[in-house]
């Protein structure tokens, strides 16, 4: 043994790195060889997900809703907007904020101007004008009831304007705000008083304009008689209609059989809700529900006609009090169900979407606050999870230090490992979420949701909770891992 | 189950200068190790000077809580000395960047731990060849080496079982083939024994023994398994952190009780010596 010679030598050199695939595949195995301990950091890396996706999903689904609805109710009162226009002259405030919000080529800008007898440059001038009110109005609104009464004589909007161009109405103003201190204008006071001194020549306007659309207005009651508005605008794409351009209105020709068809409707639906109160149509739904005829109800009503047979039943009954019109049929009453009951579903929609949240996907301060407390709570939870992970593999990562891994290797294996778990955890947490906010939203809203559902503006959501859920995973990761990496070896193994 | 009694008949110095011009491979100098731990002081090593030859074969002994485990893992490059040096073939240890560490024990020492210390997801065969991946040898090239030095432990026929479906000898041999991954030129075991019965104890001295003089693998062997002595070419006594006695094993006389006519390894067996 003395004379051995072939002994080998040792230099040092570089240690190369082990490949991403491979790092990959012996992470895998580690996940594969603890799945339970696996399973339960993805359920709760997938709880956090959830929620956050559930309250995505609702948002987009909910703001989705109410852009529809806010356009569908819209398009339904369309004839109810027409029978004002044409029975009343338009107030200065209403007719004020139209000036300052129409869009270019609004119809109604352009009778505004017709009746006006304005120019198109005195019109942009008017409309400059009323922009500047609102911003004025709005301040004026705003203030304390007191105050507003004490230095305006409690007026708003229009009248306000009255009271400043009255002749010592600007001075009882502005000495108000000087001694008010609750009071702050956010313009300058002579931005408001210049405004104050061009006022009458605005309001002289809105005064011709007003004055045009009753004279117009008061031709067109000549026109119809006696006949109520609805049933004129019935005619809206025939004779009446005629008047109603003849008179200054600006009615688009393509627009007018909707219009018919949508008067003809209300008459319709108010006939139908008026024929209830007659005996033998009412004891027919009575009969139909088992209630008593008084527990007959409009929503009753409505769902009752929705069928094919009750609606052919509804009409005999109706026949019978001899109350039948002509153009009523068994189609035409099931229409007038189906439209009903969407309006209401409409309605529905619309009073549930009111406290809808601006901001990001639809979140408000308040969502976005919950959300932040329950990502704190559950990036809490991964990273105890993978702190105990680490802690309680800490002679394994010994091992591995011992058969000559660089701490990148193993930084890298405990990061991959969280992300792989990220991912799961939050491709998992992504549908459930979204399949229960999805599911709520249909059972809140019905028929209405559906339409409202857009998988772009889902997947979009999805894939910000999935990468919110990895980097929570990857980011809670990184601080247990750095440290059991950087120990030597037997450090790390007599930490137990 | 035996009872042996050492009888040391001469010292002979912790550096050995009968080495006969041979090559040092490790040494230590002035080592010491410090563990405060909550305010508790302990000295497990207080000024250790060893020298280790290349191609030897080495069995440091001592009681429990003698500082060999300590002393294994300061020259073992898995833990830094709070005073001293540890040279590896006269490389200083504390000199290396955490890159060279790595390659140092990847390429240059083998470790076998009492408790075996396997990866617990991977197979044998991948228990084998993590360290040459590590040390950057092709996959395919791995498995191949990795199947061979199976064979040599004698479990080429299990490389597909994870550890928890072998027992402990076999877990010992497996980590004894993945010490041998790359080759190495120095072999560190600290009680590879002491979790195992007599016979597969054995059979794990026999590999070491065989190791030691086919391949030329420097052994450093912390046991309390006496039958270490047959086979090794010099002890080391170690005491409360300091170093008892160092002897030549022909200078260490054994003499073995007899329990039931059954002798345990017998002292001087010629036949082992290469």
């Amino acid at each position: 043994m003395l004379g051995r010679v072939d002994v080998k030598a040792i230099v040092i050199g570089e240690q190369p790195r082990l490949g991403f695939l491979r790092t990959l595949r012996i992470t895998v195995d580690g996940i594969r060889y603890r799945l339970f301990r696996a399973l339960v950091t993805v359920a709760v890396i997938a709880v956090a997900v959830a929620f956050l996706m559930n309250i995505l999903s609702e948002g987009i689904i909910k703001r989705a809703v109410a852009a529809n609805t806010r356009e569908r109710i819209a398009l339904n009162r369309e004839v109810h907007r027409w029978s004002a226009r044409l029975t009343t002259p338009t107030d200065r405030d209403t007719l004020l904020a139209l000036l300052a919000t129409a869009e270019d080529g609004d119809p109604l800008l352009e009778d505004a101007r017709q009746f006006g007898g304005l120019t198109p440059g005195e019109l942009a001038a008017l409309r400059t004008a009323a922009a500047e009110a609102r911003v004025y109005g709005e301040t004026i609104e705003r203030m304390n009831y007191a105050y507003r009464r004490r230095i305006l004589r409690g007026a708003t909007g229009a009248a306000a304007f009255d009271t400043l161009a009255s002749p010592d109405g600007w001075s009882v103003f502005i000495d108000g705000v000087r001694e008010i201190t609750g009071v702050r204008l956010p313009f300058p006071a002579s931005d408001l008083e210049a405004f104050a001194a061009t006022w009458p020549a605005v309001r002289e306007k809105l005064v011709r304009i007003r004055a045009g659309q009753a004279d117009a207005i008061a031709t067109l009651r000549a026109m119809r008689r006696e006949r109520p508005i609805m049933e004129a605008l019935a005619d809206a794409d025939g004779a009446f209609g005629e008047a109603i351009r003849a008179a200054g209105f600006h009615l688009d020709a393509s627009q007018a059989p909707h219009l018919a068809a949508q008067a003809q409707r209300e008459i319709d639906l108010r006939f139908v809700e008026r024929s209830i109160d007659l005996r033998t149509p009412r004891q027919t739904v009575a009969r139909a529900y088992d209630i008593l005829p008084g527990d007959v109800t409009l929503p009753r009503l409505w769902r009752y006609l929705a069928d094919r047979t009750n609606a052919a039943r509804y009409l005999d009954a109706l026949a019978e009090e001899d109350a039948r019109p002509d153009h009523f049929s068994v189609a035409r009453l099931q229409e007038l169900s189906a439209f009903r009951r969407e309006a209401a579903l409409l309605e529905r929609a619309e009073r549930r979407t009111a406290d809808m949240g601006e901001g990001w996907m639809g979140l408000g301060a308040r969502m976005g606050w919950l959300l932040l407390v329950s990502m704190l709570v559950c990036g809490i939870g991964i990273a105890n999870a993978m702190l105990m992970a680490v802690t309680e593999r800490f002679r394994e990562i010994a091992t591995l230090k011992c058969l000559g891994s660089l701490d990148g290797f193993i930084l890298l294996m405990f990061v991959m490992e969280s992300c792989i778990l990220g991912l799961i955890g939050g491709l998992a947490g992504g549908l459930i979420g979204a399949l229960i906010g999805t599911g709520r939203m249909l059972v809140a809203f019905g028929a209405v949701a559906v339409p409202a559902l857009s998988l772009g503006a889902l997947t979009q959501g999805f894939l910000a909770s999935l990468i919110v859920g990895i980097i929570l995973a990857a980011l809670a990761a990184v601080y247990p891992s750095f440290r059991a990496a950087r120990l030597a070896p037997m450090e790390a193994m007599r930490v137990e | 189950m035996s009872t042996s009694v050492l009888v040391p008949e001469a010292s002979a110095p912790a550096r050995a200068e009968g080495g006969g011009g041979r090559r040092v491979i490790i040494r230590t100098v002035g080592l010491k190790k410090i563990y405060v731990k909550k305010g508790v002081r302990t000295e497990a090593l207080c000024g250790l000077d060893v020298e280790v030859y290349s191609g030897e074969f080495i069995s440091v002994m001592g009681p429990s809580g003698s500082g060999k485990s300590t002393f294994f893992n300061m020259i073992g490059a898995l833990d830094s000395p709070t005073v001293g040096r540890v040279f590896i073939d006269e490389v200083d240890v504390a000199q290396l960047t955490a890159e060279e560490l790595a390659y140092l024990r990847c390429q240059k020492i083998g470790y076998i731990f009492q408790s075996y210390n396997l990866i617990q997801y991977m197979t044998a065969l991948e228990n084998v060849t993590t360290p040459m991946a590590f040390g950057g040898v092709p996959p395919d090239e791995a498995r191949r080496r990795g199947m061979d030095i199976l064979g040599i432990v004698g479990l080429a026929d299990r490389w597909f079982h994870r550890p928890i479906e072998m027992s402990g000898g076999q877990q010992q041999r497996v980590a004894i083939a993945r010490s041998l991954a790359n080759e190495p030129a120095i072999l560190l075991c600290d009680e590879p024994t002491a979790n195992l019965d007599i016979d597969t104890g054995q059979e794990i001295l026999d590999i070491l023994r065989r190791l030691n003089i086919e391949k030329h693998v420097t052994v450093i062997c912390a046991t309390h398994d006496h039958r270490m002595m047959n086979i090794c070419d010099r002890l080391m006594w170690i005491r409360d952190g300091q170093i008892e006695r160092v002897a030549r094993r022909d200078e260490v006389k054994v003499r073995v009780g007899r329990i039931g006519g059954q002798t345990s390894g017998a002292a001087g067996a010629g036949e082992r010596k290469a």
